[in-house]
């Protein structure tokens, strides 16, 4: 070693538990789920060997061999072969294989020592293979491979003091070989390489009692034709249902906060600019928007448990036939599932899907998932116009049920775009669909718990940054120039003059000056569409005790037509009203030619799809 | 006796006597070897399609579990299993 900071990359197959082990080593917090292609993109972090000189680690996308099939392989490959642009060659290996599926994992250790870095293996999810009455013998593993093997589970941080000990070691003892185009040379591909890999694995295996018959039982229920489809259904509805039942106290909880604290302020300070800024512009308008944390924590936390139980995959098998219709495969449901939390993340995680017309197809329409920050502008149009009761009697609330169908129109819809795109723009073979389907894990508790702490401090920054910001700077704009006595402050300000152009557009589909003004800051975050009109509302009751008493959703109810706000919510359901997602589809398809004609379509229906709902309402008497 | 691994009975072992290579991509052929599916290789079939197709076919490979379309099991003709041979 030079004395510069070694390099170590983990790699290996994908699920093989690599994040788990990074995370453990590391501190870091990289995503983890128990779906094959969860990590895509390589990830650096520190550590440190016993006597605390330090490391730097890589986490790398799992992949089964150094051929890659998709764009997150490429980069495995790209960084162990040392040709990723920037970046030196990783100094030492760590291959993570699951014990329990070594006959497999094998064929890739094998492609990656042969390399001749310095290389030590973990043999992690060696509890899962104990389930799995498995018994393993490390060092006959060891002496087989010849590089040295460390028992590790990564989920309970074991066995990791030992895989650094090695590593320290293998740098030290095992001298980078020069090797003789090594790479490929022995692709997991070949039978013969299968075939050392099945013997290494038999030699290395003790004993071996039959698999556990419960996950296949599971699964002749969860992924039976019917019986499956219909779970999937009652899953998602579950889900949307809970998203109201159990929001409720919490939510009233942080609204009376919100309610507290304007009060409080409006008693400690003067009437003046700061003063008004602060409650019409921060405390009402972004605390309008915090007042929805409750219900995106209970959505995150059904998605967050279907991805690490495994389920995320038998889901992806069940939607495949549908999504072959569409030209689409079931792979492609995965990231679209993850866009309802966001559609960034979901279009980072098409990475994993093979076919280029396939991926580029389901980043396109990725933006037409229902996403988290979609969450307040429905639950508030939802709550102040749809009444909060049981449908024909039942428990099953009707405001859950009007959810569940946005969301469904957003699924309905991204397949019908997808059916269009691929005879079209996105014209291709059919996309092909192979994927290793993970066992049942119960889920981490706190894994589960970081995760929703993530997703809520997320939410928060968001609340504080941009939606603070363009909340205050929509606050400005409506309070300046001030009205004269007896006009409409906000008809009269900046904004609204603004917004009264481009009503002039929206009307025919419905929208009021409200929404006209909410639009264009929404481009900056959706959620900001709720803040707007709350800002908007907040300054038009200025000193009007009954008015400032009333919620937003009260307010509205008073002003908005049924159809309006019907309207209001189909528009929501595809407007690209969101400029991460433009930008991050840019970079994924590297070019802006994509992202524009994303942001054009989805107008277009957007428009289309607000306006069919106003008319229709309006037909049958809402308007 | 052969027959295409598309229409083996599901839950049956059974061992993979020919695939047509030359008849997919190589991708598509890669992907199947990187998964285990080799000639001399035993699979049993174990979960196929949904309400809406007769795709997709799940397999136990091994202690894997992994997931193939229709077509490709079309392209693998599979005989009685080692275990099934000697019990007939
Ligand atoms: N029981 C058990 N589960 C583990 C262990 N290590 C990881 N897991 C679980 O295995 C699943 C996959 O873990 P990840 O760390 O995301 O796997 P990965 O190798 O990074 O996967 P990709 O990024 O998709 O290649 C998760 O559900 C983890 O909780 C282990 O040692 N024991
Ligand atoms: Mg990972």
């Amino acid at each position: 070693m030079t004395g510069a900071i070694p390099t170590i990359a983990l790699v290996g197959n994908p699920n093989a538990g690599k994040s788990s082990l990074f995370n453990a080593l590391t501190g870091a917090r990289q995503k983890i789920a128990n779906y094959p292609g969860v990590t895509v993109e390589r990830k650096a972090g520190h550590a440190s060997f016993a006597d605390g000189r330090p490391i730097s680690l890589i986490d790398l996308p799992g992949s089964y061999s150094l051929t890659p099939a998709s764009p997150d392989e490429a980069v495995t490959r790209d960084v162990i072969l040392g040709r990723q642009d920037g970046e030196k060659r990783p100094d030492a290996l760590v291959v993570v294989l699951d014990a329990a599926n070594l006959d497999n994992h094998l064929c890739f250790a094998l492609e990656l020592i042969a390399l001749g870095l310095p290389t030590v293996v973990a043999l992690n999810m060696l509890d899962l293979a104990t389930r799995d009455g498995l018994t393993l013998d490390p060092e006959r593993l060891s002496k087989e491979l010849g590089v040295p093997v460390v028992p590790t589970v990564a989920v309970r941080k074991r066995g990791l003091a030992e895989l650094l000990a090695a590593l320290d070691g293998a740098i030290r003892t095992q001298p980078a070989r020069t090797e003789a185009g090594a790479a490929g040379k022995a692709a997991p591909s070949d039978t013969s390489l299968h075939q050392r890999a099945r013997a290494i694995a038999r030699a290395a295996t003790l004993a071996e009692t039959p698999v556990r018959r419960w996950t296949q039982r599971v699964d002749a229920v969860v992924l039976h034709p019917v019986a499956g489809f219909l779970i999937l259904l009652a899953l998602m509805f579950v889900m949307f249902q809970a998203v109201y039942a159990w929001a409720g106290p919490p939510a009233d909880l942080l609204e009376g906060a919100v309610g507290v604290m304007q009060q409080w302020v409006i008693a400690a300070i003067p009437e003046n600019f700061l003063r008004d800024l602060v409650v019409e512009g921060l405390l009402a308008g972004v605390g309008a928007v915090v007042v929805f944390l409750p219900q995106i924590l209970i959505l995150f936390l059904f998605i967050l448990l279907l991805e690490a139980s495994g389920y995320m995959t038998r889901a992806a098998f069940l939607m495949d036939g549908l999504m072959a219709k569409v030209g689409l495969s079931g792979r492609g449901f995965i990231p679209l599932l993850s866009s309802f939390a966001c559609a960034v993340p979901g279009i980072m995680a098409t990475r994993a899907i093979p076919d280029a017309k396939d991926r580029l197809t389901t980043i396109l329409i990725a933006p037409l998932m229902t996403c988290s920050a979609r969450l307040p502008v429905y639950a508030l149009i939802i709550a102040a116009f749809i009444p909060d009761r049981g449908v024909g009697g039942t428990n099953i609330g009707l405001q859950g049920l009007v959810l569940f169908g946005l969301y469904l129109s957003g699924i309905v819809g991204a397949l019908l775009v997808a059916f269009a795109l691929r005879r079209t723009v996105a014209k291709g073979d059919a996309a092909g669909f192979m994927m290793e389907m993970p066992r049942y894990q119960m889920p981490q508790w706190r894994d589960l718990l970081l995760g929703l702490w993530q997703r809520a401090w997320i939410f928060l920054r968001r609340a504080g940054t941009i939606i603070a910001m363009t909340t205050v700077i929509l606050w400005l704009l409506l309070s300046f120039p001030k009205a004269p006595i007896g006009e409409s402050q906000v008809e009269y300000s900046v904004a609204g003059r603004i917004a009264s152009g481009l009503e002039v557009i929206v009307k025919p589909i419905g929208f009021n000056h409200d929404i006209a003004l909410a639009l264009i800051p929404a481009m900056a975050a959706r959620e900001v569409a709720v803040s707007a009109m709350a800002t908007a509302n907040a300054i038009d009751a200025d000193g009007d005790e009954d008015a400032m008493a009333q919620s937003l959703g009260e307010r509205l109810q008073g002003k908005w037509s049924i159809a309006t706000a019907l309207a209001f919510l189909a528009w929501f359901v595809f407007a690209p009203q969101c400029i991460s997602t433009i930008a991050i589809t840019r970079r994924e398809t590297n070019g802006w030619k994509w992202p524009m004609f994303m942001v054009g379509y989805l107008f277009l229906l957007a428009y289309a799809a607000a306006g069919i709902t106003y008319w229709t309402a309006v037909a049958f008497g809402l308007g | 006796m052969t027959a295409l691994l598309d229409k083996a009975p599901l839950g049956v072992a059974v061992r993979i006597a020919r695939i047509d290579w030359n008849a997919m991509t190589d991708d598509e052929g890669r992907r199947l070897r990187e998964f285990g599916l080799m000639e001399g290789v035993e699979v049993t079939p174990l979960h196929r399609g949904s309400i809406f197709s007769r795709d997709p076919l799940a397999l136990a490979v091994g202690r894997m579990r992994v997931i193939i379309r229709a077509r490709q099991a079309a392209m693998i003709a599979v005989e009685a299993a080692e275990a099934e041979r000697q019990s007939a």
